[in-house]
Parts: C-alpha cells; sequence; structure tokens
C-alpha cells in the first residue's frame, strides 16, 4: 500500500495543527499515522447501503429524553477574576498575545 | 462606454438582543462593562465546559426568519467551525452549516424615487441564501505589536444572514441595510445599531455587462460600520472595478477594508492559507426541535410588519407615501398613530399632519417611547376633538400637547382648570373690547378715517389680553360693531 | 483486613452508624496510599528506581488534608445528626481528567500542568453532595488518550497492582490501580473506547461504562465528545450500583445529559438471573487487527483462558436460570477501531484546539513577536506525542476533501454496529436479550512498554469494548477469575440502553455465586504479605 500521508501533506497538518514538530518526532508520527490509515482503509471496504443515516451520538434523542432550551435568564458568574488569573499575560484586564505580523503585499 | 451593472451580495451579522448570550448565562451585552468582567466558564472555553442552548435565541431567530419569508427547519443542527484566533477561546465557533434554522427567504425591497437611478420607484427581488444562528467572538485591539484580547463579547448571540447576488446598486445596498435595521427594530429581535456593532455588513461586489447573466470575479468589502459608509463604499469599488475592466485588468478576489477616516477602500492581508474550517456536528449540542407546538407558541403573536402596514397606511387611511414611511418607520409609532386614529373616529391624514409636525418632534427631542407617553393617543385623539369643536384653538391645541405630557391630566381637565376654552361670552369680550379700544384713541380714530386694516390690530389687542382664549372671530365682530356704531 | 480495603457501601454503613468515623475511614486510606503508591506522578524526568517499579503510582495530585477537613465535615453532621448522603466518609479518587475547583487539573498534559479549575465538574460534586471524599486526582494517559497508561506526561506513570511489571490499563488506569491497591474504595473515570472498563478488567475490578448520557460530561475535559461517557471503578458490584446512582441523572450544564429519572440501582440488585436472556457471540471471540507490516488484517481467536472464562461465566449463570442464547451475530463489531479512528480524531482534534497558550495551561517562554509562532511552541512543547497523533489524525480525516470519504462514512458505520445492538435487545426481534456476554479485553494485562509506540496495536486492545461507545449503550466489566500468571481476566455485560439496573442485577448474580472460588481469595501483588 502506498503511504498516504506524504511528507508534503504531513507538513500541511502540521500546519494546520498549529503544531511545529522536531525531524525524529514528526518521522514517527507519520509513520504512526500511515499505519492508523492503513486501519481506516478497513471502512472504504464495508458494503454500505446509499442510505444508511449518520449517527452523531449512538443513543437517539428522543423529543422526550432531550432536555429543553435554557430560560433566557441573567445569572452572573461570581468569579471572572479567577478566570483571568489563568490567564499568561494580562494587562488593564486585557489577555495579552503576540500580533500577527504583518506581511506586505505584493 | 460599456454599460456595466454592479452585482452585489450582503452578509450581515445581527446581534439579537436577548439577555443572555446564546450558550452561557452570562449576559448579552456588555458595550459598557470593563475587559474580562462579563464572563463564565463557559463564553471563556475553559477545559471541560459545555454549552446550552438559550431558548429566546432560537425564537427570536424563527421571528426573524418568518420575516424573511424563510422556510423554518423542524429539526436543526449546530456544527462546529474550526480555526485558531487568540479572540476564539475554543479554537472553534459553535454555528450553523447545512442544516441550519431557516431555508431560503425573500425580501421585496421598495426602492424609493430618490434612491433610483432613474428617479422612478421601484421594487427589488432579495433573495436569502443563509440564515443561521452562531456565536459572536471576543473583541481583539491592537497596541505596541502586541494584541489585547476581551472575552466579554464571546458567546453573544448572532444571526448571520447572507443574501444572493440580487442587489444592483450601492443605493440598493443601503436601502437593504435601512429595512432589515427597521425589520430587527420592528420584531424587537435586536438594537440593530451599526455603530455598535449590533449589525455588522461584508458586501461582495463584482460588476458585468449589462444583459449578461455571469458572475465575475468578486470583491469583499469588510469592516463597514454604518450605512452611509456601505452606500459610499459600494459605490467606489463599483467605479474601481469598471476602471480597472475598462484598463483591460482583471478583477481579483481581493478582501478590502473600508478606511473610515479617508473614505477610501484598502487591500486587507490576504489570509495565510485558505481556510478548511473542517466543519462538523457539534457533538455538545442536540439538534433543535422547532416542533408545531412551539414555533406556534413564537408565531402566535407575529406582528404586521413595517412595509405591509405601510402599505395599508395609504390603502386603508388614504395617506401619501411619504407619511405612511414616516409613521411606520417605526412599530411603537406606528401603533401610537392606529390607536390614535381609532380613537379620534376624524381624518386619518389630519392625525398624521400633529403626529408628523409635533408629537414627533417631542418624542425625538425629549427621546420619548411612544408607548410609554403621558400624552396617550386618546389623549391626543381628545385633544383633536377640541379643536374641531371649537372648545380650543389650534394654538392652544398644540400647547396642551406639552401640558398633557408633563403632568398625565386629560386635556379636557387641562382645559377647564387652566380656562383655557375659548370664551364665546358676547359681554365679557365685550367689556375687553371696549377697553382696547378706550385706550387706543389714536388707532380707534386711524381706523374710522378709513385705514379699516387696524382691525387685525385691534383683535390681537383683545387675544393678548384673554391671554388668547377669546373667540377671535365673535372679538372681530363686537370690536367692528363697537367701531361702526359710534361712527354712525 | 483493613479499613481501606472494605467497600464503599460497608464503610458508610459504619460511618452513618458511627461505629467508624470518616476521619478513620481516610486515614487508614492515607496510610495505604503512603505504603503502595510510591512517588506521585510527576514532570520531571527522574528515571525509574527499583523501588519506583514496584509500586503503583496512582496519584498526580493527593489532596489528603482537605479529605481530612472533609470527613471531620462529615463527622460534625453525623454528631449534629444531620445526614451526609449516601456516601457518607467514603473516599473516592478522581481521574485528572475531571475539573475539581481549586485543584490543580492537568489531563496528564504538560499543556494544562498549571491550570487549577475555578469550577467543579458534575459527578464529582455528585459524589461529594452525597457525603463521599475526594482523596486526589489519579493518573491516566495523556487527555485519556491510551490503553495502558503509560502515555501519561506525569512519570512514574501507574503500574498494576497485581504484577507491577504490567500496565494497569487505560486511561483511567489511575482510577483502576487505586481501587485495585485498596487506596480508595470507589473512583470516578471515563469511558471513550473502554477506558473504565479495560483498566478495571487489567486490575480485577469492575468498571462501568453506563448510556451514553446518563451522567452528565459537564467539567469532563473532552476527549471524544459524542463518545466520552463518565462511570464509576468499584471493587464490586453494589458499590458501583450505588456510585452510579449517586452521579447520574440530567443537568442544566450539560445538554447531552438523559432527562430520565435514575431508578434505585440498588434494589432488586440480588434478586438473580432467573428469566434474564444472556447472550454469547461469536464476534467477540475473536479479534480482528491490522499487521503492523503489511497493514493486512489478521483474524485469531482470543486467548483460550479469557475465552473459558466468559463460556464458564455464561454456564454460571445458566445454572442459576438465565437463558443463555449462543450464536448471536453482531457482525460490525470489527469495524468499531476503524471508525473509532475516525470519529475520536476529528473531536479530539476540535477539542484541542483550544490549548493555545491563551487564556489558561502552559505558554510556552520562548520569546516571540509572532501569534503564529507563540500557538506553536506552546503546542509542541505541550503535548505529548498522543494527543498530536490525534490532532494530526483529525485533521486530515475531517479536512474537506476527505470528510465525506471518512468521517461521514464512519458515522454511517456507527449506526451499523448501533443496529447490531438494536437487533439483539429488540423485545420483538430474534433474541431479545437482556444483555450480552463477552470478554472485557482481549488479553490480559500485558507487559510495559510492550505496546506502547504502536499507535495501532495499543488502539486494537480496545476492540471489544469500543462498540459499545458507538452504540451509547452501557457495559460494566467484574473480574472473573485469574490467568496462568495470576492476572485479572475480565467480562464484560452489555445492555440495552438505560439498562444498567439489568447490568447490575446480572453481574452481582456471577459475583455471588462466584464468591467463594479460590481466585476471589487472591491479593494483588503490592498487597500480598499483608494481614
Ligand atoms: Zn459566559
Amino acid at each position: 500500500m502506498s503511504e498516504q500521508i506524504t511528507k508534503e501533506v504531513f507538513d500541511h497538518l502540521v500546519g494546520l495543527a498549529a503544531l511545529q514538530l522536531e525531524m525524529e518526532q514528526a518521522e514517527y508520527l507519520r509513520k504512526q499515522l500511515n499505519n492508523q490509515l492503513k486501519a481506516i482503509a478497513e471502512l472504504e471496504a464495508i458494503p454500505l447501503e446509499k442510505d444508511v443515516p449518520i449517527s452523531l451520538h449512538g443513543v437517539p434523542y428522543e423529543a422526550s429524553l432531550s432536555a429543553p432550551p435554557r430560560e433566557d435568564e441573567w445569572k452572573p458568574y461570581p468569579d471572572p477574576a479567577g478566570i483571568l488569573a489563568q490567564a499568561p499575560q494580562v494587562v488593564d484586564g486585557y489577555i495579552v498575545v503576540p500580533d500577527i505580523p504583518h506581511t506586505e503585499l505584493k | 462606454m460599456t454599460d456595466y451593472e454592479a452585482v452585489i451580495g450582503l452578509e450581515t451579522h445581527i446581534q439579537l438582543n436577548t439577555v443572555t448570550k446564546v450558550f452561557c448565562s452570562c449576559k448579552a451585552d456588555s458595550w459598557f462593562d470593563p475587559p474580562h468582567t462579563n464572563i463564565c466558564p463557559v463564553c471563556c472555553g475553559l477545559p471541560g465546559v459545555l454549552p446550552v442552548l438559550n431558548k429566546a435565541v432560537v425564537e427570536k431567530g424563527v421571528l426573524l426568519a418568518r420575516a424573511m419569508n424563510a422556510e423554518i427547519r423542524p429539526l436543526s443542527f449546530f456544527d462546529r467551525k474550526n480555526y485558531f484566533y487568540p479572540d476564539l477561546p475554543k479554537g472553534y465557533q459553535i454555528s450553523q452549516f447545512d442544516q441550519s434554522l431557516a431555508r431560503g427567504g425573500y425580501l421585496d425591497l421598495p426602492i424609493p424615487a430618490a434612491a433610483s437611478p432613474d428617479k422612478q420607484a421601484y421594487t427589488r427581488h432579495v433573495t436569502i441564501w443563509k440564515l443561521h444562528i452562531e456565536e459572536d467572538a471576543g473583541k481583539t485591539k491592537v497596541s505596541n505589536q502586541r494584541r489585547l484580547i476581551d472575552f466579554n463579547r464571546c458567546g453573544v448571540p448572532l444571526v448571520e444572514m447572507v443574501t444572493g447576488p440580487d442587489l444592483r446598486t450601492a443605493d440598493e445596498a443601503a436601502q437593504y441595510l435601512i429595512r432589515l435595521r427597521q425589520l430587527l427594530r420592528w420584531l424587537g429581535i435586536s438594537e440593530a445599531d451599526m455603530e455598535k456593532a449590533h449589525l455588522r455588513c461584508d458586501a461582495n461586489v463584482s460588476i458585468r455587462v449589462r444583459g449578461e447573466t455571469k458572475l465575475n470575479p468578486k470583491t469583499e468589502i469588510k469592516n463597514v460600520n454604518s450605512i452611509d459608509a456601505v452606500r459610499e463604499a459600494i459605490a467606489r469599488e463599483i467605479e474601481r472595478q469598471i476602471r480597472e475592466v475598462e484598463a483591460g485588468r482583471h478583477i481579483e478576489a481581493w478582501t478590502l477594508e473600508w478606511d473610515e477616516d479617508s473614505g477610501t477602500l484598502k487591500k486587507m492581508r490576504s489570509k495565510e492559507t485558505e481556510a478548511d474550517y473542517r466543519y462538523f456536528r457539534e457533538p455538545d449540542l442536540l439538534p433543535i426541535r422547532l416542533d408545531e407546538g412551539w414555533q406556534r407558541q413564537i408565531l402566535a403573536d407575529f406582528p404586521e410588519l413595517p412595509l405591509e402596514r405601510r402599505a395599508r397606511f395609504v390603502e386603508q387611511y388614504n395617506l401619501p407615501e411619504y407619511d405612511a414611511d414616516i409613521l411606520t418607520s417605526e412599530r411603537k409609532l406606528s401603533d401610537y398613530y392606529e390607536n390614535t386614529v381609532k380613537s379620534y373616529g376624524g381624518d386619518p391624514k389630519k392625525v398624521s399632519n400633529w403626529l408628523m409636525n409635533d408629537v414627533l418632534r417631542m418624542i425625538n427631542d425629549q427621546g420619548l417611547n411612544p408607548q410609554e407617553m403621558q400624552l396617550t393617543p386618546d389623549a391626543l385623539a381628545e385633544i383633536l376633538k377640541l379643536v374641531d369643536a371649537g372648545t380650543i384653538n389650534i394654538n392652544t391645541g398644540k400647547a396642551l400637547l406639552q401640558k398633557v405630557q408633563e403632568s398625565g391630566k386629560k386635556p379636557g381637565a387641562i382645559v377647564a382648570e387652566e380656562g383655557l376654552g375659548l370664551v364665546s361670552d358676547d359681554s365679557t369680550i365685550r367689556e375687553v373690547c371696549q377697553a382696547v379700544l378706550a385706550e387706543s384713541p389714536n388707532e380707534v380714530a386711524a381706523y374710522r378715517a378709513g385705514k379699516v386694516t387696524l382691525i387685525g390690530w385691534f383683535v390681537g389687542g383683545v387675544m393678548k389680553k384673554m391671554r388668547g382664549k377669546a373667540d377671535a372671530s365673535l372679538a372681530r365682530q363686537i370690536l367692528e360693531d363697537l367701531l361702526n356704531e359710534k361712527n354712525g | 483486613m483493613e479499613i481501606c480495603d472494605l467497600n464503599a457501601l460497608e464503610l458508610a454503613r459504619l460511618v452513618r452508624s458511627r461505629q467508624t468515623s470518616a476521619v478513620e475511614v481516610v486515614k487508614s486510606c492515607l496510610e495505604r496510599v503512603a505504603q503502595v503508591d510510591g512517588r506521585p506522578g510527576s514532570l520531571e524526568q527522574m528515571p525509574l528506581s527499583d523501588e519506583d517499579k514496584k509500586r503503583v503510582h496512582a496519584f498526580i495530585t493527593l489532596t489528603g488534608e482537605n479529605a481530612l477537613q472533609q470527613a471531620e465535615k462529615v463527622d460534625q453532621m453525623l454528631a449534629a445528626g444531620e445526614d451526609p448522603g449516601v456516601l457518607a466518609g467514603v473516599p473516592f479518587t478522581v481521574k485528572d481528567i475531571f475539573c475539581v475547583q481549586d485543584t490543580l487539573t492537568t489531563a496528564a498534559s504538560k499543556i494544562l500542568a498549571n491550570f487549577t479549575a475555578p469550577y467543579t465538574a458534575t459527578p464529582v460534586q455528585r459524589m461529594q453532595d452525597a457525603g463521599a471524599i475526594l482523596l486526589g486526582k489519579v493518573n491516566l494517559d495523556e487527555f485519556t488518550y491510551g490503553s495502558s497508561n503509560e502515555s501519561s506526561a506525569y512519570q512514574p506513570s501507574p503500574r498494576n497492582p497485581w504484577n507491577t511489571d504490567r500496565v494497569p490499563g487505560g486511561s483511567s488506569g489511575g482510577s483502576a490501580a487505586s481501587v485495585a491497591a485498596g487506596e480508595a474504595p470507589l473512583s470516578l473515570g471515563t469511558d471513550t473506547a473502554g477506558s473504565i472498563r479495560q483498566p478495571a478488567a487489567f486490575c480485577g475490578v469492575v468498571g462501568v461504562k453506563p448510556t451514553y448520557g446518563r451522567v452528565s460530561r459537564y467539567g469532563l475535559i473532552a476527549f471524544a465528545s459524542s463518545l466520552d461517557c463518565p462511570g464509576p471503578v468499584a471493587r464490586d458490584v453494589k458499590d458501583a450500583a450505588a456510585m452510579l446512582g449517586v452521579i447520574a441523572g440530567s443537568d442544566e450544564r450539560d445538554a447531552t445529559a438523559a432527562r430520565l429519572a435514575v431508578p434505585d440501582y440498588l434494589e432488586g440488585i440480588e434478586e438473580g438471573v432467573k428469566g434474564l436472556r444472556i447472550g454469547l457471540s461469536p464476534d467477540y471471540f475473536r479479534i480482528t487487527y491490522p499487521d503492523p507490516v503489511s497493514g493486512e488484517l489478521l483474524s485469531q481467536p482470543l486467548p483460550e483462558e479469557v475465552a473459558r472464562a466468559v463460556t464458564e461465566a455464561a454456564e454460571k449463570l445458566s445454572a442459576m436460570g438465565a437463558d443463555i442464547v449462543e450464536g448471536v451475530p453482531m457482525p460490525n463489531t470489527r469495524f468499531g477501531i476503524p471508525a473509532y479512528f475516525v470519529i475520536s480524531r476529528v473531536e479530539a482534534a476540535s477539542n484541542l484546539h483550544r490549548y493555545d497558550g491563551v487564556k489558561y495551561g502552559l505558554r510556552s517562554e520562548a520569546p516571540t513577536a509572532d501569534l503564529k509562532e507563540m500557538y506553536k511552541i506552546t503546542r509542541n512543547q505541550g503535548f505529548g506525542p498522543q494527543p498530536k497523533l490525534r490532532i494530526l489524525m483529525g485533521m486530515y480525516v475531517s479536512a474537506a476533501q476527505y470528510s465525506e470519504q471518512y468521517y461521514r462514512r464512519a458515522l454511517q458505520v456507527r449506526t451499523l454496529i448501533r443496529q447490531d445492538f438494536e437487533a439483539i435487545f429488540d423485545p420483538a426481534g430474534a433474541y431479545r436479550l437482556d444483555a450480552l456476554l463477552t470478554p472485557t479485553t482481549p488479553t490480559t494485562a500485558f507487559k510495559m512498554a510492550s505496546l506502547y509506540g504502536d499507535s495501532v496495536l495499543m488502539q486494537y486492545a480496545d476492540q471489544l469494548t469500543v462498540p459499545a461507545n458507538h452504540a451509547g449503550v452501557p457495559g460494566i466489566s467484574l473480574p472473573a477469575g485469574l490467568d496462568n500468571e495470576g492476572l485479572p481476566i475480565g467480562i464484560q455485560l452489555l445492555g440495552a440502553d438505560y439498562a444498567e439496573k439489568t447490568l447490575f442485577r446480572a453481574a452481582r448474580a456471577y459475583e455471588m455465586t462466584t464468591q467463594e472460588e479460590d481466585w476471589r481469595k487472591q491479593k494483588p501483588e503490592v498487597l500480598r504479605g499483608r494481614s
């Protein structure tokens, strides 16, 4: 079976995933992915009638089991400062992150 | 020169005016709140939290869908739209992709003569391509090469509504937004204030030779925050595209940003990669079940819409289009008008005149809510009737508007209390007339010498003495009698 | 036998009747932890000592002092004549994938190393509201991604109390190990593909994967949101039933928690299996897996000892009056893993998007003026290889051009798997089963480091458990003997939606009928030589 996730595809995925990998780990992960794809390939061999519905959850949620939507009532959260306190960098109540550098256009 | 036409589609994001956010119980509006004070674990995407749908968001979405003549799906789904951005705490936006709240829809948009190229009013049929619920992201601002993030706005409920490429001029685009804003306020589902980003608009613009049906590459204009700016930006972009094509160049699918200050369009940084959002069903939420019962409940009080009411006012009350348009600009005002007409029973145009000239000024100057005014439709109708009956004159009637509004008393009661009723008692007026003539021997002489135009001046004197309550025609009659009597 | 070796219901009875105190119970458990657990998992890289290799290492964070304070409160309540709840004074451990207020919540990942949750997960809260006492947070595979617990960023990773050269299973390895070693009678775990049942089987304890939505997921750090189920790990069936009764139920914070009354799982639990129809399926007696080199599918029968444990269990149930139905077809069982490879990765990749160094957890110290750079460095440093693998696979199979081929197809296959179960549990169908009896795992606990690194074979360890996750149906794993190396063998009962009560009844019947068997008297290695 040919390798589905080539180096190029892999690098693209790494970018999409907002990752950057050391070379050795990259090779290991790429090999594992290709192995997994061989297992996944089994799915393609399953004879599926065209109208087989998809299941989003295994259990069906009939209306009687489904929770109704929430009422529109304000319940202020008691400790927003506690949430902000987890942020690595904060200035004047704002969370700070590096900028997105401008790439000049041709 | 070749004749071009523009092809314009608008993508709007409408912030619903619910009390709370779409998936948590934080309040929806935090315009005046300091950063990170209107947040909770859910809207900040803390590990382990789950979204719980706000019922009011669905209800308001259904009202809009109905108003846009869209088909409401009995079962609709949420999906995750995945991308990295620091103001998107979960790294995905909960939105609706292929099975959204509503499907299809249209708006028959009246274009007034003033906004029409040939000064003839017409109607533009605008189709709706997309109408779905989603959550807003936080706010980002840049300072000193750093990005400052505030999550207060995360999870604010939005409806994204996208039109087909059906609009043909910048004015049509502006009219669409004007009518949409009116509709949103009419339905009470959004404050629709563009400056506060309650209503946001991106415009897709392309041009083609008139008569062609194909679609050419389009540009997308973002970051426009007033209706005037949308009109302006689109007009500029159409001009630019025509110039480009005329010069033999191609239009590229750019994203343009409107710079309010300079009134110019700037090209935005191109996206690093064309986004693949990898949409998939949100497993943390069950589908929205809009069974018949719930739909019926939501739509039970569905109002007559502004354009329908406008047409009816013209038809039923014989109002000029101009009056009908203003009186249906806002739902409460139009209800006020109609209630006054009913209570009054007289000429609807007269009600319109009073409302548009005087009451509307009071409303606007004093920032009043027509529904909560002390000057109720019944009170206004009563004033009109008092004038009609000659109990008070027009000026007294107009002065009464403010008095009723301030005191909350009935117009008739104020008239009685302050003695504002017209004095039509012959002897009272006769006494005053005599006094006025006695005080002005020179003018009497002049009159008698033939300067009969002075009669108006004498009437004015009487009115002044009686603080306007005299029946003016009676006063004139008596004055003439007195002046001629002595003469004869 | 020490206090900490008693089961939960017995402890609650003793505490509530004030024959012992909650403080005594907690002290006994803490003592056991001190004796057998060794050093807790930590991010520091230290080579394993010989001593380390003999210890359980279930914990990441031990909250002993807090536990003693809570125990005092329980005792005070009892002294004041108040009722602290059905699990009064019962210590429990929590898989460190649940948020607990003011407590470190790591998901066994470096990327959350400094994260202190500002809120408590619903099932943990319900345990505490019932008077149970949190002893600490226990180890797991990083973000639950694994079947051996070795992928934890917190090392040493847990070891199997029956044989510390073996894995405890995963991902709820710390949960199963802590319960098996007598550190706590109960633990809260999660099961996405077998992550409660498999370690329960490996460690010789009872593990329950409830029906999807039976227990709220609020506060559970998500892996595959459409499959994740919180559930109990306990030493016996009644304890597991009691715990499920406490944690189950609808939750206004979880829209997918079913609105369905929670039955009294203990009521009638000892009524036996007379009249119950229990099935055996040949499709659960072989495993299919791809050859690591060629990728070719290989199929082989289960090890004889494992198969025999199941058939013997069936005979015992039959002897007690159950109708055993053989030859029940579950033809789509073998597609569970490939479908799982797709569905779980798509959901996991999305669920891991939020760990970006912006608002909590790790942010790389490396100075950078570029946001994307910050994301990449942070995520590279923070995630171990297992999360990275899941993210990358999720990206691949959900990319627009592949989503039909993989994701949609996998969701259709999930339907087929679901239909297998619907057919056998259908009260009007050909089989009309009350439960399906299967092995829990293809093998007993494997040696540490024997599979780790091969992500495909590791995943196939879940082959017999994952179908229940796809279908949403409940399952329970219970100990059914020891293999010739003295390692526990687990058997599994699967039931229809929300039929946990039936499963408990059947499981308890098996437990009662085997109570006097020799293997029940065996103790885990780490407890041997203790009185
Ligand atoms: Zn919130």
